[in-house]
This record gives structure tokens, sequence and C-alpha cells, in this order.
């Protein structure tokens, strides 16, 4: 079974954000495979019932170790690395502000690089990343984003810590490919959606006046649930290969947005107004130049750059995924909004 | 000529400042420095800033700034801050100002010996409101010095974002701090009561842990305080910080002799309350009819100010800023009295010393 994998179930994988939406998924999708050599990163303050639900369907997972850290801290990177072959970083800190991005993304990565190089035994590094990182300022409404598209210049000015963080990360690893010679695969999941994640993606609209605004139009969404995109993953891990690729993931049947946010309605019904393109682009320009006339006074949640990556609109591929990775998606469209819809009634 | 101004320690709160320097104008961020470079080097790159260190030391010797804000964890303030004032800066040091009364008054004597300026990140003394207070108290609104004082200060922990790294974490910067959450927390909250305490304040203090927080693991870490404080003179004073009220409080009231004030920060408002009285049923009446005045003149003025762009949301660090910087440009008075600074950072002693005397006798 393992001899199309570059690692063995003898050698150990890291998977950091285990107790995670995606990645107890991942520990789930490698123990199936038979890999139960593992390691689960988690933060000290993690509620582990989620992980340890999945670790008991597993009688040969007893041997699984969890470690709980914080990859801030150099020593806590090296007690996670140390003996690793691959690792599967998916470790993401949500915070609002730049540095706070930066530190839980960027810095967060530069420790478990070092460590990993140093006292692990690496055969490749997964680094799980975002679509926040492409810019869609100067792409054509509904152009195919691919992987080749252009990067973010101006995280600050589209008002995205996470995606400033994102990029950095990638930035970061690729460096370390570069410098020494690590072995790495990036992922851009786009909107994983899934049971235990309510929230509706803000490319399908924002709740931020008290009531739904739907703002995605009829866009294609470049939706992959939550299990498919688990399976990318973890093929990016262990396929062989596929050093220095970058991996769009997005299923292959992808909805409209407005046939998203009917669904979701079906199943339990909310107050939504839906906003036209036009509106919407005019309204983010006037508001973009307003904060920059008024220095800030409002935040700037909406401008130019989060408006073409959010409700611009484009069109997706997943080919890529499909020839190297050998993906393919288990679990239907229509499956998968189901379980969605009910566990999030 | 702008003031050249440096900031050590690029966290979040760095932001803050550059952006509020910003607005506040006559500046120039000149350098950034923390002890993890890619930390400066992120924030060099987001505010176009050409001087980045990891050492605070070469970067004092190489830029030379007029000023630095200290914008590090608490425990690095004392060390960073006369650091700075050795090599001859001006030092805004970020709340809390020190993590011991003795380092406060250790800092204030030395930038007198140096004359140079000092001060504390107590911006929420600056907001419009409270400038507003400052200048009502001073006109002689309240009838004589106060009487009793109040001060409420919440912290909303319905999102765990904040705590849970705290709580994670043994070795987490706040856990370190004598007074725990509390010491990051409550410095804008005591800082309005040392303005108008004496020195001689008496101090008494209770401190628990709310449901929310055990809830959350919060093994000793406590989040409820209520403090009453009393000068020589004879004004009173409570303090209460909660995470658990809602919605939460942040308002402060000062009493006169004739009359009294209530900020309520949370609204941006002031309120004015007059001594007299209505006659008969009128008392139900009237007052109610006087203080909705009030609110409605609260709510156009606050409108009035956002249309013409006073109105800011972070409007005290920049107030802040500002004076501090003209006080250093203009060799003036800093904006915060150096008493009220130490005071404050005494009643927080006083306040982790008894927490720490009740958990022993527990």
């Amino acid at each position: 079974m393992s001899s199309e994998f570059i690692v063995t179930p003898a050698d150990k994988i890291l998977v950091t954000g285990s107790n995670g939406f995606i990645g107890a998924r991942a520990v789930e999708n490698l123990l199936a495979r038979g890999f139960f050599n593992l390691r689960c990163f988690v933060r000290p303050s993690s509620k582990l019932e989620k992980l340890q639900k999945i670790l008991a369907q597993y009688p040969a997972a007893q041997g699984v170790e969890i470690v709980s850290g914080d990859l801030l801290s150099r020593e806590d990177c090296t007690r996670a690395a140390r003996d690793v072959a691959v690792v599967i970083h998916l470790a993401a800190g949500f915070d609002k502000s730049f540095a706070g991005a930066f530190m839980n993304s960027a810095l967060a990565t530069r420790n478990l690089l070092d460590a990993f190089l140093e006292s692990g035994r690496p055969c490749r590094f997964v680094n799980v990343s975002s679509f926040a990182v492409y810019s869609n300022l100067h792409l054509e409404r509904h152009a195919l984003l691919d992987e080749n598209c252009p990067l973010e210049t101006a995280p600050q000015a589209r008002n995205d810590a996470y995606g400033f963080g994102k990029l950095k990360q990638e930035q970061l690893v690729r460096e370390y490919g570069v410098q020494r010679g690590l072995k790495w695969v990036i992922l851009r999941p786009g909107m994983v959606y899934g049971p235990g994640k309510p929230d509706l993606s803000g490319r399908v609209g924002i709740n931020t006046f008290g009531f739904f605004i739907h703002m995605g139009g009829s866009n294609e969404l470049p939706m992959t649930y939550v299990d498919n995109c688990t399976d990318a993953i973890v093929l990016a891990a262990l396929k062989p290969g596929v050093d220095g690729e970058i991996f769009n993931v997005v299923d292959d049947e992808r909805l409209p947005a407005n046939d998203f946010l009917a669904r979701c309605k079906a199943a339990k019904n909310f107050f939504s107004v839906a906003a036209p393109y036009p509106l919407i682009k005019i309204g983010c320009a006037l508001w973009e130049d307003f904060f920059n006339k008024r220095q800030g006074q409002l935040p700037p949640v909406f401008n130019r750059r989060r408006c073409a990556a959010e409700w611009g609109g484009n069109t997706y591929t997943n080919e890529k995924l499909h020839r190297l990775l050998g993906w393919s998606q288990k679990i239907s469209t229509a499956d998968a909004m189901n379980l969605f819809t009910a566990r999030n009634k | 000529m702008n003031l050249r101004y440096a900031i050590i320690g690029c966290g979040k709160i760095a932001d803050q400042h550059v952006q509020a320097a910003r607005r506040a104008g006559g500046c120039e961020l000149v350098a950034v420095c923390d002890r993890e470079k890619l930390m400066a080097e992120q924030l060099a790159e987001r505010f176009s800033v050409a001087g980045i260190f990891s050492d605070a030391e070469q970067m004092l010797k190489t830029v030379r700034p007029d000023a630095v804000h200290i914008t590090t964890p608490p425990l690095g303030h004392f060390p960073l801050a006369k650091l700075c004032l050795e090599h001859g800066a001006n030092v805004y040091l970020e709340k809390p100002f020190t993590v011991t009364g003795a380092e406060a008054r250790e800092l204030v004597a030395l930038a007198e010996q140096k004359k140079l300026r000092l001060t504390a990140g107590h911006n929420y003394q600056f907001t419009g409101e409270m400038i507003e207070m400052r200048r009502q108290i001073a006109s002689g609104y309240l009838g004589g010095a106060p009487v009793h004082l109040e001060s409420h200060w919440a912290y909303d922990l319905s999102d765990a974002t904040y705590v849970a790294p705290i709580l994670g974490s043994k070795t987490h910067w706040v856990r370190q701090l004598p007074g725990q959450l509390f010491h990051n927390l409550i410095s804008h909250g005591i800082a309005r009561l040392a303005e108008f305490l004496e020195d001689d304040v008496v101090v008494s203090s209770q401190a628990h842990q709310s449901g929310r927080l055990k809830s959350l693991g919060g093994q000793e870490v406590k989040d409820e305080l209520r403090v009453l404080l009393r000068d020589g003179k004879g004004t009173t004073a409570f303090f209460c910080f909660s995470t658990q009220i809602k919605p939460g409080l942040n308002s402060f009231r000062v009493c006169g002799p004739k009359n009294s004030l209530l900020v309520e920060n949370g609204s941006g408002s002031i309120i004015f309350n007059r001594a007299g009285s209505a006659k008969s049923y009128l008392t139900y009446i009237l007052p109610p009819l006087r203080i909705a005045r009030q609110y409605l003149h609260n709510a156009r003025k606050n409108f009035m100010d956002c249309l013409t762009g006073r109105l800011h949301q972070d409007f005290g660090m920049k107030e802040l800023i500002a004076r501090f910087h003209a006080s250093i440009r203009e060799q003036g008075a800093p904006p915060i009295p150096y008493r009220e600074i130490v005071l404050t950072a005494r009643i927080m002693d006083e306040i982790f010393a008894q927490m720490r005397a009740e958990e022993s006798r527990q």
C-alpha cells in the first residue's frame, strides 16, 4: 500500500492544528489509510473531544501522540518536529490584526520549519494556505483563477490580515526551499465547508449590519467539502513527485452562490437581501476613498481589492489535483450539501 | 520639522500607534525594532519604514530618535524605557506603565534628571468626552473638589480568543505579571481615579474568578475585581472591573458637593446631573426628561463630529500622541502628570499585593 507514497506507515507524520475543522479530518484520513505513527499538535487550550472521538474509532491508533504546545515557542516546535518525516501544517491562528496574523502564520511556521529541518527526518512539508493569497484586482470577472494567477501585493489595502499572514507563510516556505533545501507542497483550499463550520463564507455574503446581505450573486463558488479538501491535503503529503508544487483545492461540482444560499436557507431560513454587483463595486470604491480621505475614520472593511477577490467572481479548476495527485471528489456536492445543512440547522 | 520617532515592540498595538501618529501629524516613523526581526520587518514593510532593528540599543545609537513608543509586553517596559531615556529619547510607554510602582518612580526620576518627557498609554483619558469632563470640572461645575468617584471598566470574555492562549500557557507573559489578567487590563480604569485622588490613598480590594473563566479552565487566574479607595482628604472612590457585566460597563462618575457628572465611554456621552428637585410627582417626570434631552444632545454632537471627521474610534490615542509629541517639541509639560502615572502604578501594586495575601490566606 505504502509503495505509492513517499513515506511508509512506520514514518512519523506531524499534523499541526489537528483538533481543528480540517485537522481532525486529516488525522482521520491518515488513520483510514493505515498511517498510525502520527503526532497531533494541539493548542494547550484545545478541548480534545473531537480528536479523541476519532482516535477511539481506530484501536491501532493507541500510539498516536497528542502534543500540546504553542508554535510560537521554539522548544514546543522542537518537541513537535522531533523524528518527523512529513509535516502537514494546518494550524492557523485567526487574528484580526496584521501583526497577530503574521505571528500566528509566518512566525509560527518559521519556528516549525527550523525545528523540522533540525530535529526531524524531513521528507516533505505540506503548507496549507488559502485562496486569500490571490489578487483578483486585475482579473476580468469570471476569468479562470488558477495556480498561476498573481498574488496579492497589498493585503493591507484589502484589509485582509489573514491573507497577509498566509502570503508571508508561503513566502517563508518557498525561501526555505531555495535556501535550505526544504521539500514542500503548498495547497490553497477555496471555500471549505462542512458540518462544524456554520458561518457562511464572505464570498456568499456578509452579516455585518444585523441581517445577511447576499453579495455573491450567481458567482461560481470555489467550494470544497471538508472531507474532499482533506483528501487532497493528505495526498499532497504522501504522493511522490509533487515537491515544489502548488495546488488550488476546489471540488469538481461547484454551486453558484445564489444556489448555495438557497439550499442553506431551505434548511434554516433567515432574512437576506441581495446586492447587485455594480452597487457593491461602487459602494466598495466609495468606502475606500472615504477611508483614505478621512485617514481611517471608518474601518477599511470594504475596498476595491476585496470586492474583486470576493464578489467579482471567477471560474476555477482542479485539473492539477487530478493530474498530479490522482485526487477525485469522494463526496458529491449534493451529499456534501445535505451533510452541511443537516448539521448546521 | 517633523518629530522623529521609533517603535520598540512590533506586535498588535504597534499598528494602532502608527496609524494614530499619522493622524496626529507632525511626526515621522524612522525605525521599528523587535527582538524578533521578522516582526519588525512586517511592520516596516506595511508602513514603509526604513530602519529595521532587532536590538534596541543599536537602534537608539544608529537612529537617535526624538521619541520612542514602547509597545512590548509589560515585562520589557522598565528596562527598555530606561535604556531609551539613557540614550536621550523621550518615551511613550504603553499600559501598564511598569510592572511595579517602584519602577514607575525610578523612570520618572530618570526622565526628570535627563530633562526628557515620559508618558503612559492611558489613551482613554483623552477621548472627547473625557476632555469635556475635565473642562467642566476645571470650570467649577462640581461646585468644589470631587467627593466620590466611580470607575467601571469591562472586558468581554464571551469570545475566548484573547484569554484562551493566556489560560493555556503558564509561561504566557500575562501570567508572569503580578496581577495577571488584571495587570494588563485595569490601568485605564485606575488612571482616571488617580487624576482626582491624593497620593495617600488607602486601597481595599477583593478579587474572584467568574464562572465563565472557570468554564474556560481558568486555573488560578481571576477576572472580577472590586476596589474601594479613600484618600487623606476624604475623597472616596469605587472601581469595578468585570468580564461578566452585560452590556459591558465602561463609565466614570464624578460626584461633587453641588453637581455630578457621568462619562459613558461606551457611547461617547457625558451626562450632567444638576442638584435640584421638582415638586411632587414631577420628580418622576422632569429629571428623566432632562436626562433624555442630554442623551439626545450627545447623539447629535457625536453624529455631527462623525460627519465632520472629528470623531474617530481611536481619537484618544491620536490626541495623547499629539499632546505628547507637542510637549517634546515645545518643551512643555507632558500630557499626563507624573504624579498620576506613579499613583496609578502604586494603586495597582496595592491591589495585587492584597490579591496575593488573600490567596496565601486561602
